[in-house]
C-alpha cells in the first residue's frame, strides 16, 4: 500500500517536471562578458523574462575559451547533466567544431535546443571604392588577385577568411592566390578598410548598418538567400548578382548530453513560443540579428548538416579536419 | 648566485620555447613572415639575455632570512590552495579558509584571525553576489541545499 | 568651436546626477584602492570592471567610473607614500623620497595639501591638452595602417631602454618574459595554436587581468608579509594642514614643468605614471642647483612626481581613445572594458561615439576637481583607512583579486595561473627586476609582431612599407632619439664633468 502511494507520489512528480520549468536557470556565454555569445545569452534571458516563461531571472555566466571549446568540453565532461543550463553557440564554434577544434567530442555529444537568430556574411569596401558592385570586384580578381587585399576579424581557416577565399573562389580564383590580412576583431578590420589600408572586407551585415549611414562604406552584396529586410532591404544579395555564395551565421543554444527528456522538451516548446513572440522579435532586431527560427529536432538536422557543410569547406580549403 | 640560477632556467625555457616553436606552420598562409618567426625570435634574445644573466658581476641579490622565506612560501601554498578551492567549496567557505591562516601570518591573534575569515567570507559573499550582481561560486555542498 | 559644443555635451553627459554620483564614488574608492598597499590602478581597474559590467551600467558611466577610479589612485598613492613611506601604488614611488621626510618632520600636512593641489594641477593641464589634442590625433589616426602601429610600439619600448637606464639587462629580461608570454594563444594571423600545449584554457592565450593580478596584487602581498614587522604605524597629522605662501612659490614652477612633462610622458604608449615621477623628479633635482634639500624633504620633491603621475594618467588615455593602443597598464583594462561593451576603441570612436569620448574627458576635469576638494579637508577621513590592520586587510585583497579574475573568465584554472604568475612575480621582484617592461612587453608583444606580419602581407614582403609614410618617419626617427638621447647626454655630462674638474 505505502509502496503503491509512493509509485503514485513518485509518478506526478515527474508528470509535473514534465511540464514545469527548471527551477534554476543558466546560461553560459562561452566567452569573455561582452560580444556576440554574451548578446546571446542576453537574448535568451530577455526572452525567457518578458515571456513569463520563468519565474526567478536566468543567470549568464562566462566560460571562455577556443570560441565555445572549453564550454562544450565542460558541459560534456563535466555537467552533462544540468536541465536548468543552457550554452550558446555559433557559426564560428560549429566551424571549428566541424575541424577538430573542440577536442575530441563531436557535434552528436550534445542536444541542440534552439535557434536564436541569424546573422549574415557582407562584403565591403570604401565609399569611395572603384567597385561599385560585386561584379566589379570579381572582374578585378580575375584580372589580378595580388592587387586586391582582403581584410577581416578572423584568422586564417576562421569564418571571415571563409568568406573572402569564397568570394575569391566565385572570381574563379584559387583561395591560395588571394591575398587576405587578419585583424583582430571586426572593429579593427572595418577601421583598416576605412583607412584605405585593405581594400576589401568580408564582415558581417549586422555591424555595416551605422557605418552606410555615416556615408563611410559601401556594401557590394550580402551572402544570404534572400534579401534582409529593414535597413539592408536595398542591398542586393550575392545570389542576385550572379554569384553562388551564401553565409549564414547562426546563433543558438544547447544542453548537455544528459539533460532529461522532460527538461529538452520543455526548453524546445519554450523557444517555439518564445522565437514566435512578437516581443522577442523587438529583443533581436535590437541587438541586429535578423529572423531565423529553428529548434529541437529539425535545428539538430540543420547543425548537423551545416557542420558536415563546414568539414567538407575546410577539406577543400586545405584545413584537414583533425 | 640566484641570478645564475634564474639564468639556466631561463636559458632552459628558452631552449624548450626554440624546440617547441620550431614546429610551427600554418597550413595555409598568405604571409611572408609565419607564424613562427617572432617566438623563435623572442626565445632567441631571452636566451642570449639568460647568458648575460649568468655572466653578470651585479651585487647578489639579498633573499630574506630563511625563517621569513618559509612563511612567504608557506602564504603562497595558501593561495594556491584557495585558487583550487574556490570553485568546489564555493566562495564563502574557501574564502574563510584561506583569510584564517593568512590572518596568523599577519600578525592577527586566533580570534581575531577567526573574525577575519567568517567575516569576510559572508560579508564579501553578500556584496559581490547579491549586491553587485557578479555570480560567485557556491560550491557542491550548497547546491543540494538550495535545490 | 566645434571642440567646444562637443565639450559642452560631454559635460551634459557627465554632469548628469547619476555620472556624477558615479564620479563621486568612484574617486573616492579610488583614493582608498590607491592608499593602500598591494592594490592600484591597474587592478583596482581590473577588479571593479566585471562589476560595473554586472550592474548594468551604460557604457559612458562605466567608464566615467573606471576613469574616476584612475584619477583617485594617483591621488591616493601619495598619502601612504606620505605617511607609511610606503608608495600606495608604482606612480608614488617618488613621492616617498621627500614625503616621507617632510611627515617626520612635522609637516605631514603641508606634505599632503601641496601634493594634492600638484595632483590636480597635473589632472587639470593633462585633461586641457586632451582636449586640444586628442581630436586631431583622431583625424591622423585612420592614417595609422599595420606600418605605423608597428613603429608605434617600437616607440614605446624605445622609451623604456632609454629610460630604465642602469640595470637594462633585467628590463630586457623582463621585456622579452613579457613578450613571451603574449605568444601563448591562437595566432591572430594564422590562427595556429602556439604554445598552448593541447589545453583549451589556453587557446585563448593568458587574459591580461589574470597576468595582472598575479604580478601586482599576489607578489605584492607576499612582498608586504616579507617586510611585515609588526604593521607600520603611519605617522600623525599635526600641525598646519595646508602649505603656507612660502612653500607654494618654491613648488609652482617645479608643478607646472612636471604636469607638462608628465602629460606628454604619458601620451606615449607604454611610458606610464611611474616613468613620468621618476623623470619629473630628477630633472627638477637638477634645476634646483645647489640651493635643495632633495631627498631630506623639499616641497618641491613631492610636488613633481605628483603632478607628474597625474598628468601622464591622464596623457596615456590618448593613445587608448584615438588610436586603441594603451598608454598604460591601466587603460590596457579599460580597453577591456570598452570591448566588453563592443566598443573598439580606435580612430572611428571620436566620430561614431561622441557621447562616450566627450564624457569620459568632460569627467576628468570633473573627477580632479572633486578630488582635489575630497582630499584636503578629508584627508584624516582617508588617514583611517591606513589604520585597517593587515590581518583583515591582506586576506581581504586576496579574496577581491580572486573575484576580479573569476569574474570575468570563471574558471579556477585563470586563478591557478594568476597565482603561480603572483610566486613567479615574487622571485623577480625580489631579484630586482623591473616590473613595467614586463607588463609593457606583454601588452604590446602581441600588437607588435600582428601589425608587422599585416603589414608585410598588405606589401606582399616588401620591408620599406615600414618607413613609407610620414608618420611612420617620424616615429621611427622618435625611437632613434629616445634610444641615443639620454645616452648621449650622459656622455656629455660626463665630459663637461671631466673637463670641469681639469
Amino acid at each position: 500500500m505505502i509502496k503503491k502511494t509512493l509509485f503514485a507520489l513518485a509518478a506526478t512528480v515527474a508528470v509535473s517536471a514534465a511540464q514545469a520549468a527548471p527551477e534554476k536557470t543558466e546560461c553560459i556565454a562561452p566567452a569573455k562578458p561582452g560580444g556576440g555569445f554574451d548578446l546571446t545569452c542576453k537574448l535568451a534571458q530577455g526572452g525567457l523574462q518578458n515571456g513569463k516563461f520563468i519565474d526567478s531571472p536566468m543567470r549568464i555566466t562566462y566560460m571562455p575559451g577556443g570560441i565555445g571549446a572549453v564550454a562544450y568540453n565542460t558541459v560534456i565532461a563535466q555537467r552533462p547533466d544540468e536541465g536548468g543550463t543552457i550554452v550558446a553557440f555559433s557559426g564560428g564554434s560549429l566551424l571549428n567544431l566541424a575541424i577538430g577544434k573542440f577536442g575530441r567530442y563531436t557535434v552528436n555529444d550534445v542536444k541542440w535546443v534552439g535557434s536564436a537568430g541569424a546573422d549574415y556574411g557582407a562584403i565591403i569596401v570604401r565609399a569611395d571604392s572603384p567597385y561599385k558592385s560585386l561584379k566589379d570586384l570579381m572582374t578585378a580578381l580575375k584580372a589580378d588577385p595580388t592587387k586586391v587585399v582582403f581584410g577581416a576579424g578572423g584568422s586564417v581557416g576562421s569564418q571571415d577568411w571563409m568568406k573572402s577565399a569564397l568570394v575569391a573562389k566565385a572570381a574563379g580564383v584559387d583561395y591560395k592566390g588571394m591575398r587576405y590580412v587578419a585583424f583582430e576583431g571586426g572593429g579593427e578590420a572595418m577601421t583598416a578598410l576605412q583607412g584605405g589600408h585593405v581594400q576589401v572586407y568580408s564582415g558581417d551585415a549586422s555591424e555595416v548598418a551605422a557605418q552606410i549611414k555615416g556615408g563611410r562604406v559601401r556594401v557590394l552584396g550580402i551572402l544570404s538567400d534572400v534579401r534582409l529586410p529593414g535597413e539592408l532591404h536595398d542591398i542586393p544579395t550575392a545570389k542576385e548578382q550572379g554569384y553562388d555564395v551564401e553565409w549564414p551565421i547562426i546563433r543558438g543554444y544547447y544542453v548537455g548530453p544528459k539533460v532529461s527528456d522532460a527538461d529538452y522538451k520543455w526548453w524546445v516548446g519554450t523557444f517555439d513560443k518564445m522565437l514566435a513572440s512578437p516581443d522577442y522579435a523587438k529583443l533581436r532586431d535590437a541587438q541586429g540579428l535578423f529572423p531565423f527560427n529553428m529548434t529541437g529536432a529539425k535545428l539538430d538536422a540543420y547543425v548537423k548538416q551545416r557542420v558536415k557543410d563546414y568539414a567538407d569547406l575546410a577539406r577543400e580549403f586545405g584545413m584537414a579536419a583533425q | 648566485m640566484s641570478e645564475r640560477i634564474f639564468g639556466i632556467f631561463l636559458l632552459l625555457v628558452s631552449a624548450a620555447g626554440i624546440y617547441i616553436g620550431w614546429d610551427l606552420k600554418a597550413p595555409i598562409s598568405y604571409e611572408p613572415v609565419g607564424p613562427r618567426a617572432f617566438p623563435l625570435l623572442v626565445f632567441t634574445l631571452l636566451g642570449i639575455c639568460s647568458l648575460g644573466l649568468m655572466l653578470s658581476k651585479r651585487p647578489a641579490t639579498e633573499w630574506a632570512p630563511s625563517p621569513v622565506l618559509m612563511r612567504v612560501g608557506g602564504m603562497f601554498l595558501v593561495v594556491l590552495a584557495y585558487a583550487l578551492l574556490f570553485d568546489k567549496l564555493g566562495f564563502v567557505i574557501s574564502t574563510a579558509l584561506m583569510s584564517v591562516p593568512l590572518a596568523r601570518l599577519f600578525g592577527g591573534n586566533w580570534k581575531q584571525s577567526l573574525i577575519a575569515g567568517a567575516g569576510l567570507g559572508v560579508v564579501l559573499f553578500l556584496l559581490f553576489d547579491k549586491l553587485l550582481d557578479v555570480v560567485l561560486p557556491t560550491g557542491f555542498w550548497l547546491k543540494p541545499l538550495l535545490g | 568651436m566645434e571642440i567646444i559644443s562637443h565639450l559642452l555635451d560631454g559635460f551634459a553627459v557627465a554632469g548628469s546626477p547619476t555620472n556624477l554620483m558615479i564620479c563621486l564614488i568612484g574617486a573616492f574608492l579610488g583614493t582608498v584602492i590607491g592608499m593602500l598597499p598591494g592594490l592600484g590602478p591597474i587592478n583596482g581597474v581590473a577588479i571593479l570592471l566585471p562589476i560595473a559590467y554586472a550592474m548594468k551600467l551604460p557604457p559612458e558611466s562605466a567608464l566615467i567610473l573606471l576613469a574616476a577610479v584612475y584619477s583617485g589612485c594617483e591621488f591616493g598613492g601619495r598619502i601612504s607614500a606620505i605617511l607609511i613611506n610606503v608608495p600606495g601604488d608604482a606612480g608614488a614611488v617618488m613621492t616617498t623620497l621627500d614625503g616621507y621626510p617632510m611627515a617626520r618632520k612635522g609637516l605631514a600636512g603641508p606634505a599632503l595639501s601641496i601634493s594634492a593641489v600638484a595632483s590636480f594641477s597635473g589632472a587639470i593641464i593633462a585633461t586641457l591638452g586632451i582636449v586640444a589634442l586628442a581630436p586631431i590625433l583622431a583625424n591622423w589616426a585612420l592614417a595609422f595602417g599595420p606600418a605605423e602601429y608597428f613603429a608605434l610600439m617600437v616607440l614605446a619600448l624605445s622609451c623604456l631602454g632609454g629610460l630604465v637606464g642602469d640595470s637594462l639587462l633585467k628590463a630586457m629580461v623582463g621585456v622579452l618574459i613579457g613578450l613571451m608570454i603574449s605568444c601563448v594563444g591562437i595566432d591572430a594571423n594564422s590562427g595556429v595554436y602556439r604554445y598552448t600545449f593541447d589545453l583549451l584554457h589556453l587557446s585563448d592565450g593568458i587574459p591580461f587581468i589574470v597576468v595582472v593580478i598575479g604580478l601586482f596584487a599576489v607578489s605584492e602581498l607576499m612582498l608586504m608579509l616579507q617586510s611585515h614587522h609588526g604593521g607600520a604605524q603611519a605617522v600623525e597629522v599635526t600641525g598646519r594642514t595646508m602649505f603656507n605662501m612660502k612653500e607654494f612659490m618654491l613648488a609652482r614652477w617645479t608643478i607646472l614643468r612636471s604636469s607638462v612633462v608628465g602629460f606628454f610622458v604619458g601620451v606615449l604608449p607604454g611610458a606610464g605614471a611611474s616613468i613620468a615621477s621618476a623623470m619629473t623628479y630628477s630633472m627638477e633635482r637638477r634645476m634646483a642647483g645647489k640651493d635643495h634639500c632633495f631627498g631630506d624633504g623639499d616641497v618641491r620633491g613631492v610636488a613633481a612626481p605628483e603632478a607628474a603621475n597625474n598628468a601622464s594618467a591622464y596623457g596615456s588615455l590618448i593613445p587608448m581613445l584615438t588610436l586603441g593602443v594603451p598608454g598604460s597598464g591601466t587603460t590596457a583594462v579599460m580597453i577591456g572594458a570598452l570591448t566588453l561593451y563592443n566598443i573598439t576603441p580606435g580612430p572611428t570612436l571620436f566620430q561614431d561615439q561622441p557621447v562616450i569620448v566627450w564624457g569620459l574627458i568632460a569627467s576628468l576635469a570633473i573627477s580632479s576637481v572633486l578630488l582635489v576638494l575630497m582630499n584636503i579637508p578629508l584627508v584624516k577621513v582617508f588617514v583611517k583607512f591606513l589604520q585597517i590592520p593587515n590581518w583583515v586587510l591582506v586576506p581581504g585583497v586576496a579574496a577581491v583579486s580572486m573575484v576580479g579574475v573569476y569574474a570575468v573568465h570563471g574558471t579556477t584554472f585563470d586563478l591557478i595561473v594568476g597565482t603561480l604568475l603572483g610566486g613567479f612575480g615574487y622571485l623577480l621582484r625580489v631579484m630586482n627586476f623591473p616590473m613595467a617592461p614586463f607588463i609593457l612587453g606583454f601588452v604590446l608583444g602581441d600588437m607588435m609582431e600582428q601589425n608587422l606580419r599585416r603589414a608585410l602581407s598588405i606589401s606582399n614582403g616588401e620591408v620599406s612599407i615600414l618607413f613609407s609614410s610620414p608618420i611612420s618617419i617620424g616615429l621611427w626617427v622618435a625611437a632613434i632619439a629616445m634610444l641615443v638621447g639620454p645616452r648621449l647626454a650622459k656622455a656629455f655630462e660626463a665630459r663637461r664633468n671631466r673637463l670641469a674638474q681639469a
